[in-house]
């Protein structure tokens, strides 16, 4: 046997516990999702039939397309105004000495302890204040602000790791500042951008206690909060149809995200340590 | 002049809005928790320090303050032990190390809502496939009330803090091991160093400030965390696993007492600010000797 493979098996048999006890609530969450009416309160974990019916069903009943349609909107609209404002504040961060430079960086420190949780009194008070309960627009503001600090920090590292060689060797050809900035920073950045990109979007798309707070009718529940709201505060839970509706939310991202963990490790790996 | 006003312009949509966002609510919450403020958010006398006594006379708050303390350091800890040793395993190259690092990474990618709202079922008395899986194994004989008293949900939240919190964690330990120059373990080996010295005098000195790193960014975010117990108990039975976030919004949003939830924010505020001053200074410390 090669010294790979024995290494590979030892490696699996180290990972297999923590493997089994993290895929377990995924597993429950499947099986439970292909359960009938009948069979769901029975803690079998192999099923007589499988119940597809329940995706249909739950389709229907639980507003979950609503709510996806909320949470994409809100994600999508959160990650680009995220990018179109860190991007300008991280270039001005690495490339600029300015009065108030750490100034601004201590600001985005304090602003990553202050979570939407601390802050959550406070900011439900303004956005009642402005009357704008229940409004998806604020869930993005809220959400960019609370973003800010982590993306113009990471794509600040990874800023600073390009040389400035090639915009100095673009002023000399001619181009302009920005010209410079169009055609050779931004294109070198891509790979920061897309991991600052993604984190932020799982985030907007996972977030919880902001939704809970401003969002009142159900007509504006992310998924988050619809899911939740299918087991809060009610006598009966249809379970089938609460572990369907979370397979369908969660299923998706995870898809993504299996897909380009790879960059995110890269990019957190250099952005982590400047 | 032109050039002195770029960065400027630069950075003030991102600062305006986090400052907006930010700064006006911190004002806000200032003012709630020295005034007398009724349930519709009305201020009225100005009572200097009274919510803080209150608070701090409520056997509830002193129990959650504890338990937060408990739960941020067993959870923080946890993730931290347990991460290493898969990182390391996983900046190894073996067969399946893809899908290895799908598998781990998988729970960062779910909503933690999600995952609470899953357990929560999981975790039912008679219903749960928790129960029936350890029965299956012979593990237990009777259902276990998981959820429904603290000595058993308690410790499941923080195994839930801990699987959830391992994603990130260990990504940012790849990102430190990458970094190790492989040279340095073949120089150690020349030198006559078993895997473990390698492991004690190289590995871990270089991977000190990504420990740190993660130390302090999970101590933030698990002091912080609200759904895992929000969604498992919501903080019952009787307040027995209410952790401050947990405490906060029930003072807040189901009693209406503003001004008492607005003073257990800056409390909280004043833990985490004290915590990173405290650690960064012990880190830099650490750094220069």
């Amino acid at each position: 046997m090669s010294r790979k493979l024995k290494l590979s098996i030892l490696f699996w048999l180290f990972l297999s516990p923590i493997v089994v006890v993290i895929l377990f609530p995924y597993a429950v969450m499947t099986i439970t999702s292909l359960k009938s009416a009948t069979e769901v309160l029975n803690p079998n974990w192999w099923l007589s039939e499988l119940h597809w019916q329940n995706f249909p069903e739950m389709w229907r009943t639980s507003g979950i397309a609503e709510a996806l349609a909320n949470s994409l909107y809100v994600s999508t609209l959160t990650t680009t105004l995220t990018t179109l404002v860190s991007i300008p504040a991280a270039y001005a961060l690495s490339r600029y000495q300015f009065t108030g430079r750490d100034a601004f960086r201590q600001f985005l420190l304090v602003s990553q302890m202050l979570s939407p949780i601390v802050l959550v009194i406070g900011l439900f008070r303004l956005v009642a204040g402005v009357g704008m309960i229940d409004s998806l627009n604020v869930l993005v503001v809220i959400y960019t602000a609370f973003n800010i600090a982590f993306c113009v920090w990471m794509l600040q590292s990874y800023f600073s790791t390009i040389p400035r060689d090639l915009e100095e060797a673009a002023w000399m050809e001619g181009a302009n500042r920005w010209r410079t900035l169009i055609a050779v920073f931004l294109p070198l950045a891509v790979p920061a951008m897309v991991v600052t990109a993604i984190f932020t979007f799982i985030n907007a798309w996972n977030e919880f206690v902001i939704a809970l707070t401003m969002l009142r009718t159900e007509g504006t529940y992310t998924l988050p909060i619809r899911v939740f709201s299918l087991v809060a505060g009610r006598y009966t839970v249809d379970w089938h149809y609460v572990m369907a509706a979370a397979f369908v939310a969660s299923v998706p991202v995870a898809i993504l995200f299996a897909w380009l963990q790879r960059y995110l490790v890269r990019g957190l790996a250099i952005g982590a340590v400047k | 002049m032109q050039r002195a006003a770029a960065p400027y312009f630069l950075i003030l949509p991102s600062f305006l809005l986090a400052a907006a966002i930010i700064l006006w609510p911190l004002k806000e919450i200032v003012s709630l928790s020295l005034h007398d403020v009724n349930r519709f958010g009305m201020l009225r006398d100005f009572i200097g320090m009274e919510h803080f006594r209150v608070l701090f006379a409520d056997p509830d708050f002193i129990a959650a303050t504890w338990r937060t303390l408990v739960w941020t350091a067993a959870v923080v800890l946890g993730t931290l032990i347990v991460s290493v040793p898969i990182a390391l395993i996983l900046n190894e190259d073996f067969y399946g190390r893809g899908v290895a690092r799908i598998l781990i990474m998988l729970p960062w990618a779910i909503s933690l809502t999600m995952t609470a709202v899953v357990w929560r079922w999981a975790l039912n008395g008679e219903s749960g496939m928790l129960n029936s899986a350890l029965r299956g194994l012979g593990a237990i004989n009777t259902n276990i009330q998981w959820l429904a008293q603290a000595s058993t949900a308690f410790p499941m939240q923080v195994l839930i803090g801990i699987l959830v919190s391992v994603p990130f964690t260990v990504t940012i330990f790849l990102g430190g091991l990458s970094s190790v120059p492989d040279d340095l373990y073949e120089a150690a080996a020349t030198e006559g160093a078993g895997t473990w010295d390698q492991f004690r005098l190289i590995t871990l000195p270089l991977l000190r400030p990504f420990i740190n790193i993660a130390f302090v960014l999970n101590t933030i975010y698990v002091f912080n965390s609200f759904p895992i117990i929000w969604a498992t108990t919501g903080g019952g039975p009787a307040n027995s696993t209410d952790i401050l976030v947990t405490y906060l919004y029930k003072v807040g949003f189901r009693l209406g007492k503003l001004g008492e939830a607005a003073a257990v924010s800056l409390i909280m505020f004043a833990i985490l600010l004290a915590f990173t001053i405290i650690y960064v200074r012990l880190a830099m410390r650490e750094a220069k000797t």
